[in-house]
């Protein structure tokens, strides 16, 4: 830092101010904090009368320290938090949050980044929102180490001091693509490691961009956490199945589906039940908010539902069905086709049992006969 | 026959009887809830097991209509849903009756293999009426344990299928009794799952309606006591002279127990 | 005297790669690259339904999402034997491009441009003065005095915030940051604006994929039919918000990315010097114009170039068990064979092996094993793949495109063609292509407009979608250029089930660990001689890393 061109920055880890004290310490009267209040507020496209509001938000508040941790996951998580388009991520960034870790986006590496990151869990103990995107490996700590310490101990230790956790993506909230059969790290969503302290699941993989905003935002502006449903996800956004907000649905009701793939139905915009789509078994907002700002979301372009919200989802069955296969039976054994076996194997059965049954008990039906017409006598 | 002899041997009929002509007694076994408990049920699992069918592998009908124009999918969930609640509650009536107005034919203990001497009974059934290995039939006035341990197991499985539908049922109503059981799907860990359950168990109602309704003429047909008119009727017909035998084997039996 | 320096994490990538290198007299030594993550997709793709495969491998990476699933769903139908649409195979291109202008735009800004942008000197810069420059070298219009003051005075506001965030401990003021300010402010300015971008293009991927990340594709072609007259399918909206899409996507990387890139450039020529590593490339190719079968027309040329050698473009066949193999010598897996063998990725085996050392630890056991990223080989020789590669095969097999933009921009920043092997070289193929992918990407739309006109709404080819058409046993190979560099997948499908699968990544040509020989892969050699000026920040490391826009997810999978 020797040559760095503002001593401000020397001591900028050790030392936090609320934007008013900042402001005092340079000089500045209340006056000109009010007007620097007024200056910000038609910067975020505010309307004066929340001047005051946002004046009491910079003398109280520090942009909530966050701490996104990155364990066994693909990073789509991340990149689908910069997509979102309301807030953009910039503002997020620079307005609504203080993002002090992320292997993702931040500035430095090594140490340096480590530093980063034990500043704010000291500084902020008990404060800060963790977020967590990725599962933990339990088979071997040497399955997904980072500065040589494992991601389990990382975990434990980020979660100690943080106020909430955001399970971002089904990574992190149901094990996902590395958690499907064999699992063979043993990877483990957070929960079922962390147990002391809120969590908010957001599903999905990833989940949409603007979902993930919504839950930030929802912590910052009304300071609560959000309504969970009874698997610890947001109920604002996952509380319907994707099929009961399907704009497909009336095809699905009146029976026409989509047989197979740029069929004359499918160019018609028909129900993809029939290829498998998993909208009747998942929770999301899909449908409703829709991908990427709204411009389409997996049914509308033609592919059906995969359920990527889900629990367990890569092993619920292949893709192109709409129910699981009946595990251990091969490919192509859905539960119908063992059914539809069982149900031969016993009218099989039931023809072989009666042809027995007229032998075996042919001296008992006799009898039974002779007697009937010994009484008609 | 005396008594003293072996439990089967006093309760059965011995194909060497030589008795031309006997009288039989008619024996009040269904009553009028228990008949229609099992109409119902029969109708209403039908309807279930069709429109769940399709549900399932919807056929391609109507092709050429515009989805505005045409609801039938939504109507045969809707049969599958009001179904589903005749069945239920159809199930819940069957269980108080089991417990309070039944005739000790139809009680809920005929339905829990619970005493050594059903499991002994049943393994009797399976030798007389299953392999075949005996020649003999058995009388059991009122429905035999074999049949009533596989009524237990039906029983099991609507329930499986009553919790799992409203399960999945659960999100698209409002109505306060499918939210009772909102907990099952995380306990399992998801729709897909529990839907999944709840498809591959509809094949075990198809099975023991094919492999029931065999044993049931099957009975009618070896036994000639009746068997299938009794679900209808209510009346049951079993020969005088074994009837006595039975019910003094019975009380003997319980003699000995209180000894 | 020599000094171990552990660079662990190393940010502003995708995962989780650590770096130990040996610094003696302030330059590196030796290097040594470990993937420290691993999920094991290998094993758990097998013995599920192949047409599933590309969700799974998919996931492999949500940065360059789309790239494996297409490796995936070309392996299964080279396998099986199916020939998609052409409509399918634009449609798969534009997805191609599309990716490519994101990922690369979003790697300059906000993965590679901290390494030589001062944010904090912004502060200093004159606006008047970053407007005079930046309407001198590009016509975008957010150039104004206004502007770039109000740009200036929220990153002040944010910094006397002292909340730093993502900018917090950053090497700011270290000697080897060159930017005058006004660049500075013109290069945070539009890291801000890139972050607002991206989120654009990759509506492409919404369109025909349904989502970004992780966009759907299908065996046998696309899941989004055409039809012109219904609005459920691609009609005239569809296709003109794509074709509004890619116009403004290329307004960006013209008027922003790549005037930016040739700013920066000239401040930095030292490193054209610095960071060259290996001497052999190679590009698997793609963005086929007549089909996937007809590997001559590919808008990104297939071939090697051995030893720096512009002269001569070598073949590479995915199929020849001799040519691609991989070793685990100094990885974490063990081979039934032993640890000197090397596999052919149809007979690739993923067995997991970690030795240690046990975390916590402070230096990985370089002797030993030491990575998650096996070692892939092309005849026994380390490639280095990415855009370098792919600009350098494109050039030396005498595409026009390829070297009019390559000479055009050395004759611009007065540098030889030998520039070009260099951390910088890697960094400017990387706008290159972009500006290249961007004419593409045009060419491709209006090529599916103009099959749409001429009455062709195919899509998808289903005539071997059920598994019950495929043969017993099948072998395929589905080759890519990943935004990264060359990729591919094989599958053997046995009984209608994935028998085996083999993922050999871009990341992990790049980011293996050594060879049984002893050979260094490019990672490792590129970092050899670079200067370190202060061993507590390693800043020049983390350039020739970011270079490379390592990608460890991928890497290790
Ligand atoms: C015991 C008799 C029953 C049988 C045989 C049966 C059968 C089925 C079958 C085969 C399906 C299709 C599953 C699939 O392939 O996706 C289904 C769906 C369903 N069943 Fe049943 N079911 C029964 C009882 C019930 C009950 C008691 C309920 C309670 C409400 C219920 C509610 C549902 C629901 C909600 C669905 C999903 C429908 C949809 O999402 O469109 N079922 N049933
Ligand atoms: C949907 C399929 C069916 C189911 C789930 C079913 C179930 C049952 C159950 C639970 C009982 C015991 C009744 C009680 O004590 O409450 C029973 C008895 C009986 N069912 Fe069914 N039934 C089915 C179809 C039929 C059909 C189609 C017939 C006639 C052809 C039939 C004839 C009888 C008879 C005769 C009995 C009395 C048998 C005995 O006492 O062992 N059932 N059935
Ligand atoms: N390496 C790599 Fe990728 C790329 N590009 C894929 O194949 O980044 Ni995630
Ligand atoms: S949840 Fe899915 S998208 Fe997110 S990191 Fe995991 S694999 Fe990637
Ligand atoms: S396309 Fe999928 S989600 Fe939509 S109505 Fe059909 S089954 Fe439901
Ligand atoms: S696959 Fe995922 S993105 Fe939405 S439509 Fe289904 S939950
Ligand atoms: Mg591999």
């Amino acid at each position: 830092m020797e040559n760095h061109p503002f001593g401000i920055l020397e001591d900028l880890n050790t030392k936090k101010l609320t934007v008013y004290e900042e402001m005092k310490e340079r000089g500045y009267s209340r006056r000109d904090f009010m007007k620097f209040c007024s200056t910000m507020a038609a910067f975020i496209g505010l309307s004066s009368s929340v001047v005051g509001q946002v004046a009491n938000a910079l003398e109280t508040k520090r942009r909530p320290p966050v701490l996104w941790m990155h364990f066994q996951e693909c990073t789509c998580c991340s990149e689908s938090f910069i997509r979102t388009s309301h807030p953009i991520v910039a503002d997020i960034l620079l307005d609504k949050i203080s993002l002090d870790y992320t292997e993702t986006l931040q500035a430095a590496s090594g140490h340096q980044a480590e530093k980063s990151l034990h500043d704010t869990m000291e500084e902020s103990y008990g404060e800060y929102i963790l977020m967590v995107e990725g599962s933990i490996p339990l088979a071997n700590p040497g399955y997904c180490m980072i500065g040589g310490i494992s991601s389990l101990e990382i975990l434990k230790e980020a979660a100690a001091g943080a106020k909430a956790i955001i399970a971002w993506g089904s990574c992190a909230s149901n094990g996902c693509v590395q958690s499907a059969r064999p699992n063979p790290t043993k990877a483990t969503p957070i929960h079922k490691i962390i147990k002391n302290k809120p969590i908010i699941k957001v599903p999905g993989c990833p989940p949409i961009g603007e979902v993930m905003a919504g839950v930030v935002v929802h912590l910052l502006a009304f300071d609560e956490i959000p309504e969970l449903d009874n698997q610890g996800r947001p109920k604002a956004f996952y509380s319907r199945r994707v099929h009961d907000t399907c704009y497909r649905r009336p095809n699905y009701d009146a029976g026409l589906f989509v047989e197979s793939w740029d069929d004359t139905n499918a160019k018609k915009g028909y129900c993809l039940y029939k290829l498998g789509c998993k909208g009747p078994v998942t929770y999301n907002a899909c449908a409703v908010t829709k991908w990427n700002g709204g411009t389409s979301f997996p049914i509308q372009s033609g592919h059906g539902c995969i359920g990527c919200s889900e629990n367990n989802f890569w092993d619920n069955g292949p893709l192109y069905k709409h129910l699981a296969e009946f595990p251990g039976f091969g490919i192509e054994s859905n539960a119908d086709k063992i059914g539809v076996f069982a149900a031969g194997a016993a009218a099989a059965g039931i023809a072989a049992h009666t042809i027995a049954t007229n032998i075996r008990k042919r001296k008992l039906i006799d009898s039974n006969i002779e007697e009937g017409r010994k009484g008609m006598e | 026959m005396k008594p003293g002899k072996e439990f089967t041997e006093m309760t059965s009929r011995s194909v060497s009887s030589n008795m031309l002509y006997r009288p039989m007694r008619r024996i009040y076994v269904f009553q009028v809830p228990t008949r229609i408990f099992h109409w119902i049920n029969v109708v209403s699992l039908m309807s279930l097991i069709v429109t769940g069918y399709i549900i399932g592998n919807p056929p391609a009908l109507l092709q050429e209509s515009e989805a505005s124009q045409n609801y039938w999918f939504g109507i045969n969930r809707f049969i599958h849903f009001g179904s589903a609640w005749i069945f239920t509650v159809n199930w819940i009536f069957r269980v108080f009756w089991a417990f309070i107005g039944a005739n000790k034919w139809e009680n809920w203990r005929n339905f829990l293999p619970l005493s050594k001497k059903q499991w002994k009974e049943a393994w009797e059934i399976i030798k007389l009426d299953v392999l075949m290995i005996k020649n003999d039939t058995h009388l059991s006035i009122g429905h035999n344990a074999l049949a009533g341990f596989s009524y237990f197991i039906i029983f099991i499985v609507s329930l499986v299928m009553v919790f799992t539908g409203f399960a999945l049922y659960a999100p698209m109503s409002e109505s306060w009794f499918p939210q009772l059981f909102n907990w099952v799907i995380p306990l399992l860990g998801g729709d897909m799952f529990v839907r999944f359950i709840h498809h591959a168990s509809m094949w075990i109602f198809i099975v023991f309606t094919i492999i029931h309704v065999h044993l049931v003429m099957y009975h009618d047909y070896v036994e000639g006591r009746g068997e299938l008119s009794s679900i209808i009727g209510g009346w049951k017909f079993i020969e005088e002279d074994i009837l006595e035998n039975k019910n003094k084997s019975e009380e003997q039996n319980t003699e000995n127990e209180d000894k | 005297m020599s000094q171990r320096i552990v660079i662990d994490p190393i940010t502003r990538i995708e995962g989780h790669l650590r770096v130990e290198v040996e610094v003696e007299d302030g330059k590196v030594k030796d290097a040594w690259s470990s993937g420290t993550m691993v999920r094991g997709l290998e094993q758990i793709v097998k013995g599920r339904d192949p047409r599933d495969i590309w969700a799974f491998t998919g996931r492999a990476c949500g940065v360059c999402t789309t790239v494996h699933s297409l490796a995936s769903v070309r392996a299964v139908e080279d396998a099986v034997g199916i020939t998609i649409p052409p409509n399918a195979e634009l449609v798969r291109n534009l997805m191609f491009c599309t990716q490519y202008i994101h990922d690369h735009v979003v790697h300059f800004y906000h993965l590679h441009a901290l390494d030589w942008v001062d944010v904090v000197s912004l502060l200093k810069a004159d606006p008047n003065e970053t407007s005079r420059i930046a309407s001198s070298i590009s016509r975008y219009p957010k150039s104004s005095p206004n502007y770039f003051a109000d740009v200036q005075a929220r990153i002040k506001r944010f910094v006397e915030s002292r909340q730093l965030g993502i900018f917090a401990n950053g090497y700011w003021g270290h000697p080897a940051y060159k930017l005058p300010p006004e660049i500075n402010l013109i290069a945070v300015a539009h890291y801000l604006e890139a972050l607002e971008w991206q989120k654009e293009i990759v509506k492409v991927h919404a369109i025909f994929g349904g989502k970004n990340p992780h966009p759907n594709y299908l065996v046998g072609g696309m899941a989004c039919p055409i039809n012109t007259n219904e609005v459920n399918a691609l009609n005239a909206e569809r296709l003109a918000h794509v074709g509004e899409l890619l116009k403004n996507a290329r307004a960006f990387v013209e008027q922003v990315y790549w005037p930016d890139v040739l700013a920066v450039a000239p401040y930095y020529l030292d490193w054209a010097g610095i960071g060259g590593g290996l001497s052999n490339y190679m590009a698997f190719g793609d963005l086929p114009e007549n089909g996937y079968a007809d590997v001559g027309r590919f808008k990104f040329p297939r071939g090697i170039i051995l030893d720096r050698n512009l002269n001569e473009v070598h073949e590479v066949d995915g199929k020849d068990e001799d040519q691609i193999k991989e070793y685990i010598k100094h990885s974490w897996y063990s081979y039934k064979g032993g640890d000197e063998e090397g596999l052919s990725p149809w007979k690739g085996e993923t067995e997991l092996n970690f030795t240690g050392p046990e975390p916590p630890f402070d230096n990985l056991n370089i002797d030993g094993k030491y990575s998650w990223v096996k070692t892939p080989r092309w005849r026994g020789k380390a490639m280095e793949v990415g855009p370098l590669s792919r600009m350098l095969v494109g050039y030396a097999s005498g595409r026009t495109e390829f070297q009019d933009i390559v000479n055009d921009t050395l004759g611009k920043l007065n540098a030889p063609v030998g520039a070009l092997f260099s951390t910088l070289g890697r960094t400017a193929a990387r706008a290159m292509e972009t500006v290249l992918t961007c004419d593409w990407a045009d060419q491709f739309y209006h090529q599916l407009i103009t099959n749409i006109k001429n009455g062709d709404e195919r899509m998808a080819n289903t005539d071997k979608w059920e598994p019950e058409t495929w043969p017993e046993e099948a072998y395929g190979v589905g080759m890519t250029e990943a935004p990264r560099g060359a990729l591919a997948h094989w599958i053997v499908i046995k009984n209608r089930k994935t028998e085996n699968y083999q993922l050999v990544v871009p990341s992990t040509w790049n980011s293996s660990p050594r060879d049984p020989q002893g050979q260094r892969s490019s990672y490792e050699s590129s970092l050899l001689g670079t200067p370190v000026y202060d061993a507590d920040q390693p800043l020049e490391i983390i350039r020739t890393i970011h270079s490379f826009d390592p990608c460890m997810a991928c890497a290790v999978h």
